[in-house]
């Protein structure tokens, strides 16, 4: 949280984080990456993968949590329609609505 | 004195080799700068795992992603060496194996070597080694999933490998593998005060215990990964240095016999003004 006193007025201002975009209703923040490539890094509504109990979503407001993921297909719901990206592993890790996607590790 | 022909055939053979030499030194210098942003890449990557992995940490016990394994740890050491596939390399992966030597014990050391050149070397001393690796051809991606099995197996690795300090010095280094992913971990870490993962506050899938070892393992990839670049990064810099020393005397030599052949095509001249001169004189005196 960026706090600071207006020049003007005195009054205590919230900038909120202004290296972190605000998030649009519905919405996370998503970034599936490797070490030499970033494949997506923006907000969508879902993510879908599969680990080794299965396929799961991620939507907005999902618990902390943290798997491995098996080969598949992970499919992101984003406004301008799905993005797949194939892999053949990776570590998921989701905290406040923001998802990471480590692959190749 | 040598015909202006002959010298300036010389010229170009010379002219060429400073084009080659410059053309190499190009391609040695753009490469520096690939590897360099890549090895930037992998960082940022790192840090963000090791950021999970130090708020996950119960102690600084560092694992090798074997504490869910069954498999017998042996009682010896690794050594992993990094050298050049070709031999270009110039003296360092002499350098590098001398090093290795001063604290190798074949009872409680094995060698793994990573390029050819160093397996060459080796087995001209007669020292046996378990495994030989090829030294990857692409700076991208680079599979060390192989080596990381063997490391999993031995209770310490050390690593000896090409530092890469600027473009004219490159250095020797040993390094032990699990103190490489602490200390680029601890390069990461800021003051802010770290939240810790617990399963009280978070799902893992298959489990924790499971997860920290994939997060270690993925670790001691990058790592492993990183420490091949930086030998990659030190040979190429010592490729440039080599292709400049080579273009500066390559030009010189183009500068030298540049020089022979005018003061030859001068000495033709001159021998020719001479002889019309003596025929003139010769020519005066007889009328």
């Amino acid at each position: 949280m960026a706090v600071r006193q207006d020049a003007s007025t005195g009054e205590l201002v919230d900038d909120g984080d202004k290296n972190t975009p605000q998030l649009e209703p519905d919405m996370m923040q998503i970034k599936v990456y490797s070490p030499y490539k970033v494949y997506f890094d923006d907000q969508a509504y879902s993510i879908t993968a599969v680990n080794a109990t299965g396929p799961f979503d991620i939507l907005k407001g999902h618990h902390r949590f943290l798997t491995l993921l098996i080969p598949c297909e992970l499919i992101i719901q984003t406004k301008n329609g799905e993005e797949k990206i194939k892999i053949s592993h990776g570590i998921m890790y989701v905290k406040e609505d923001r998802v990471t996607v480590f692959l190749d590790v | 004195m040598r015909r202006p022909n002959d010298i300036e055939r010389d010229v170009k053979s010379i002219g060429t080799l400073v084009e080659l030499t410059s053309v190499f030194e190009g391609i040695a210098s753009m490469r520096i700068a690939q590897i360099k942003n890549q090895v930037l890449q992998a960082t940022q990557f790192f840090d963000d795992l090791w950021e999970i992995y130090s708020q996950l940490r119960v102690d600084n016990l560092f694992r090798f992603g074997r504490s869910q394994s069954d498999e017998v740890v042996l009682d010896k050491d690794l050594y992993i060496i990094v050298t050049a596939e070709g031999g270009f390399s110039g003296d360092i992966d002499q350098k590098l194996i001398s090093t290795m030597l001063k604290t190798y014990d074949k009872d409680k050391h094995d060698i793994l070597v990573i390029g050819h050149h160093g397996a060459m070397q080796l087995a001209q001393r007669g020292i046996g080694f378990i495994k030989y690796f090829k030294m990857p051809t692409k700076d991208k991606n680079i599979n060390v999933e192989p080596i990381i099995k063997y490391v999993q197996k031995y209770q310490k690795t050390n690593v000896f490998y090409q530092e890469y300090i600027s473009l004219m010095v490159q250095d020797v280094k040993r390094i032990e593998l699990s103190a490489a992913v602490a200390e680029q971990g601890k390069q990461s870490e800021t003051n802010d005060k770290k939240e810790i993962i617990t399963s009280d506050n978070t799902i893992f899938e298959p489990s924790m215990y499971r997860v920290i070892d994939h997060l270690e393992r993925s670790m001691l990839q990058i790592a492993m990964s990183q420490l091949i670049l930086d030998s990659k990064l030190a040979q190429y810099a010592s490729r440039f240095r080599a292709m400049s020393a080579s273009h500066e005397r390559a030009e010189e030599s183009q500068g030298d016999f540049k020089l022979e052949l005018n003061r030859s095509i001068r000495a033709m001249k001159d021998q020719r003004l001479k002889e019309i001169i003596n025929g003139l004189r010769k020519s005066k005196v007889s009328a």
